[in-house]
Order: C-alpha cells, then sequence, then structure tokens
C-alpha cells in the first residue's frame, strides 16, 4: 500500500526534474492564464467557431514563414489577421451569414496550406507539428510571447469585462448605458488573434479549442458569476493541461492531443454531472 | 393620483426629425413634439411604425438625423427583456449595477455607494428579495422590473420604456405600472412604446407614429377614430359602436 502510494507520487513529480518538463509547466501556466481568461469571453459572446477557424487560418502562413525568412508569430498573426479582415469583409453586406463564410474561409485556409506544404515546399513531417503543436519543444521566444498575451489578457479582462458584459449582454441597450460596445469588441478580437498565435506553438494550428474554448465552456456549466467563472476555467485550463502533459510523458503521446482528450472528458462528465437532476436543478414534486 | 413638485427639470423637446438608418428613405420624419418633466407619452403605432426608430434618434445611436431633439436629463432606455442574453451569468443586481457603468472609471471596480444605490433600486421595483437570483430564471415581468431598476440607478430623468407590459404577468403589471406613476410624479419624463391602444389611453400624452407622426396630444384629443385609423391601416377593429379600437397584430390573424 505504502509502495503504491510512493508510486504514485513519483509518477506524479518524476517528470517534473527533468528541464523541459519544468518549461513546458510554466507554458501551460501561461496559456492556461490566457485561455481561460479570454476562453471565458469567447464562450461568453459566441466566438468559439470563429476562434478555431482563426488558428486554422494561421496554417499556410505557418508553411510559407520558414522558407520566406518570416518568424513564425508575425507569419501566423498576418494570417489571423488576413482571415478577420476577409470575414468582416465577406459578411459586411448581409449576403452570406458570419457562420457559413467563418467555414467558407476555414476551409480555404486549410486547402491552401495543405497544397503549399505538400506540392510547393514540401514541408514534410513539420506539417504534424504545425497542426498539433508540441508543449515540449517551446522555444524562449515561444514563452515570452505566452507571457506577453498571458499580462495582455489579464490587464484587458480587468479593465473591460465590465463593457464586454454589457455588450454581450444586450448589445441593443450597451451604448445607452454608456458602454463603448465597439471599441470593446475590437480590443477583443485583437486580442482574440493574438492568443491564437501564442497558444499555436504549444497545441498546434487544429487545436487552439483545447484551451481557449473547452476549459471555458467547462466551467460555464459549474458557474453561476462572472467572477467564478473566469477563475474557474484558468484553473481548469491549467489542471487539464498538467494532466495532459503527464498523460503524454507516460504514455509518450503527443501533449497537445492528449490535453484535448483530457479536456474533452472532463466537459462530458461536467455536462452529465449538470444534467443530473440531485444536482443544482429541483425534482418536479409528485 | 397627486402629482408632486418636480424634483427635477427633464424635458424633451424634438422638432422635425427625420431619422434614418442609412443613406436611404428615412424610416421615420416629421416628429415634432415636447414633453416636460412630470409627462407619461405613450408611442403608438404598429410594428415598424417607427418607435424604435425614435427611441435610437433619441439615445443619439443613428448617424443620420435631421432635425433638431433637446433633451434635459440623462436619458436610460428600458429595452424588452427577451432581447437580452438570458443565458448571461449575471444575477438581478449584477443588470441593475450595469447602471452604473457610465460612471465607474475603467480602472475601478463599481463603488460601494453604487452597490447601496442598486439594490435600494431593487428594493423599489420589488425585487429586493431576487437580487441575488440568475436573471435568466426570472419571469418576464420580474426581468422588466430589473430592467427598470437598471434605469433607476443611471438616475435618468428621461425613460425611453420599450414595450414594457409585453409578455409580463399581472403582478409585474401593476409592480411596473406603480413604479412608473411614482416615476412621472418625481417629474422624470417617460416615453413608454407600445401597440395596444387601451394602455396608451393610460398616459398624460399619445404620440402616435407610423413612418411619420399622425398625431401628438392628451389620449382625448389623439386618439379619435380617424387618427387610428392612419396609425394602423386595415389592421384596426372598431368596438361599441365606434367607441373603442382595438389594433389587430398581424400574427393575431
Amino acid at each position: 500500500m505504502v509502495f503504491d502510494s510512493l508510486a504514485a507520487v513519483r509518477w506524479l513529480t518524476d517528470p517534473l526534474s527533468a528541464p523541459f518538463m519544468q518549461r513546458a509547466l510554466l507554458a501551460a501556466l501561461l496559456l492556461s492564464i490566457t485561455g481561460g481568461l479570454l476562453g471565458t469571453w469567447i464562450v461568453l459572446r459566441r466566438l468559439a467557431f470563429f476562434a478555431h477557424a482563426a488558428g486554422s487560418a494561421t496554417f499556410p502562413g505557418l508553411v510559407v514563414a520558414g522558407p520566406w525568412g518570416i518568424a513564425p508569430p508575425l507569419a501566423a498573426l498576418a494570417a489571423a489577421l488576413g482571415f478577420a479582415g476577409l470575414l468582416a469583409r465577406l459578411t459586411r453586406r448581409g449576403a452570406i451569414g458570419s457562420d457559413a463564410a467563418t467555414g467558407l474561409l476555414l476551409a480555404g485556409a486549410l486547402a491552401l496550406g495543405s497544397v503549399l506544404a505538400s506540392d510547393v515546399y514540401r514541408s514534410g513531417a513539420g506539417v504534424d507539428r504545425l497542426l498539433f503543436g508540441t508543449l515540449l519543444g517551446l522555444g524562449d521566444g515561444d514563452l515570452w510571447l505566452a507571457g506577453a498575451v498571458a499580462l495582455a489578457a489579464a490587464a484587458a479582462t480587468a479593465a473591460l469585462a465590465r463593457t464586454w458584459l454589457a455588450t454581450g449582454f444586450d448589445p441593443a441597450a450597451a451604448r445607452a448605458l454608456g458602454v463603448c460596445a465597439e471599441r470593446g469588441d475590437w480590443l477583443l478580437l485583437a486580442l482574440l488573434a493574438a492568443s491564437v498565435v501564442a497558444v499555436l506553438p504549444a497545441v498546434g494550428a487544429l487545436l487552439v479549442s483545447t484551451l481557449l474554448v473547452v476549459p471555458a465552456a467547462t466551467a460555464r456549466l459549474m458557474t453561476r458569476s462572472l467572477h467564478a467563472l473566469l477563475t474557474f476555467a484558468v484553473a481548469l485550463a491549467l489542471a487539464e493541461s498538467v494532466a495532459g502533459l503527464l498523460l503524454a510523458y507516460h504514455l509518450d503521446l503527443p501533449p497537445g492531443p492528449a490535453i484535448a482528450v483530457v479536456g474533452g472528458s472532463v466537459f462530458g462528465l461536467a455536462a452529465l454531472a449538470s444534467a443530473t437532476p440531485w444536482r443544482g436543478r429541483p425534482r418536479a414534486a409528485t | 393620483m397627486s402629482v408632486a413638485a418636480p424634483e427635477r427639470a427633464a424635458r424633451i423637446e424634438v422638432a422635425g426629425l427625420a431619422a434614418s438608418y442609412g443613406p436611404s428613405e428615412p424610416a421615420l420624419r416629421n416628429v415634432t413634439f415636447t414633453a416636460d418633466g412630470g409627462h407619461a407619452v405613450a408611442v403608438l403605432g404598429p410594428n415598424g411604425g417607427g418607435k424604435t426608430t425614435l427611441f435610437r434618434a433619441l439615445l443619439g445611436e443613428l448617424g443620420a438625423v435631421t432635425g433638431t431633439v433637446a433633451i434635459s436629463g440623462a436619458t436610460a432606455y428600458v429595452p424588452q427583456t427577451e432581447r437580452s442574453r438570458l443565458d448571461f451569468p449575471v444575477s438581478a443586481l449584477d443588470v441593475a449595477l450595469m447602471g452604473a457603468y457610465a460612471r465607474t472609471r475603467w480602472y475601478r471596480r463599481v463603488t460601494a455607494a453604487d452597490r447601496v444605490l442598486a439594490r435600494a433600486a431593487l428594493q423599489r421595483v420589488g425585487m429586493a428579495e431576487q437580487a441575488s437570483t440568475s436573471y435568466g430564471t426570472l419571469s418576464g415581468g420580474q426581468r422588466q422590473r430589473v430592467l427598470v431598476a437598471r434605469a433607476l440607478v443611471q438616475d435618468a430623468g428621461v425613460l425611453l420604456l420599450d414595450e414594457p407590459f409585453a409578455g409580463v404577468d399581472a403582478t409585474s403589471e401593476e409592480a411596473i405600472m406603480r413604479i412608473l406613476d411614482e416615476l412621472r410624479a418625481e417629474g422624470r419624463v417617460l416615453l413608454i412604446a407600445t401597440h395596444d391602444v387601451e394602455q396608451a389611453r393610460r398616459w398624460d400624452r399619445v404620440l402616435c407614429l407610423r413612418g411619420e407622426q399622425i398625431a401628438y396630444g392628451p389620449p382625448a384629443q389623439s386618439l379619435t377614430n380617424a387618427v387610428l385609423e392612419a396609425t394602423y391601416g386595415e389592421e384596426i377593429v372598431m368596438l361599441d359602436c365606434g367607441h373603442r379600437a382595438v389594433a389587430i397584430q398581424h400574427h393575431a390573424h
């Protein structure tokens, strides 16, 4: 019994002695702050599909970054902003719905990226890393970027929470409340693009939702106030990242998909628990 | 009811107002009226008649406005409750506190004094006990009362209420009616959008809109059969040998 619990503790602590794991944990902490805070606004403002598509849209940018000699984060940011700009242009006249336009651009970006990767630049095995990332191989630049974006996300949430809450709650009345809805929305979208670029090296272009959507969507099921939602989303993002990292270490899995699996499972359990009558909802009197 | 001496000098003066959403034809034109503090004005008209356009123009949200609008006193907008996101993690108190956002600097929290004010406003509309209840789980009438409390926290002299009695239960209707009477007695100006002719008869003035101003004045003078026919067209039905008129909405056909 004693042996068993010791082994369990070692299972948890041994990986942490490796420097590359400590680095990965630091990255997980920084990205969880970003993911939990901005994820809350993504979920509340129904921007999850936008966030996923912005992540995928960076793929062609990342493919050409190497051959063209551009820093990958800059190429990714340019691609994400290009996506947002095209989306605004496509939906301006109202002839095409925003979700259809998002889907169109998402498919276009992935197709363009695949053609560039396979036929033009022959990126080979690197493509996997661009699409799914690796929390275990981050450079100094990636960490600095993660730190800067986490700081920006925290500062923006502190300063703009009221604006984002009032605008999302009732856009028609926000202006009459003295809230500058438009400026707040532009800042939110810009920050979202930056956060997508920050999580890219860790979880890749296809799995940005793992950190930016899943923890906040799970926390949403279990909280009733904004403050609790923000706090719980950050805590959950961190816990899921660490659990995914440990699984990846012991089972030799890629960390991004491991975190995605953990996050998806926790969401499933939370959804089950919140749908069960004994929790939160009074039973019908019979 | 007795009218107390006005505590504030709220007033709306609109002359020759035309408003549009873009370069197209104005959605509303030829609007001229004055409402003094202590007056409740029913804004009557069919759906698409220009009630919401008038409110948005008064709030300064429409770029293309001609004519003059002079409003003294802070203006609050009380929207229809189902226009808001009922799944948001906000309590009744959180929603009332939104009335204090405009005077809260971006780097500050909402002040303790404003929290006291928000609780007092909820108390006034009879919602003190539900202060920490999720807004989305309240009934339509209770939500409407919370939105009125939010306007009280804004300390508005002018309140623009968009169909405040739509989808509201009898208890809340009574409570809202009582609070509106109180607000009017305090010298505020109320503009109450409605498509209910009987409701409009209750208030001090009626402004009839159908793309333009059809009539403005006390109900006895402005709610004539001719005016109602001009406001509602073929949607109007006369009862009691022409003494009472009922507007039929399209969805009721």
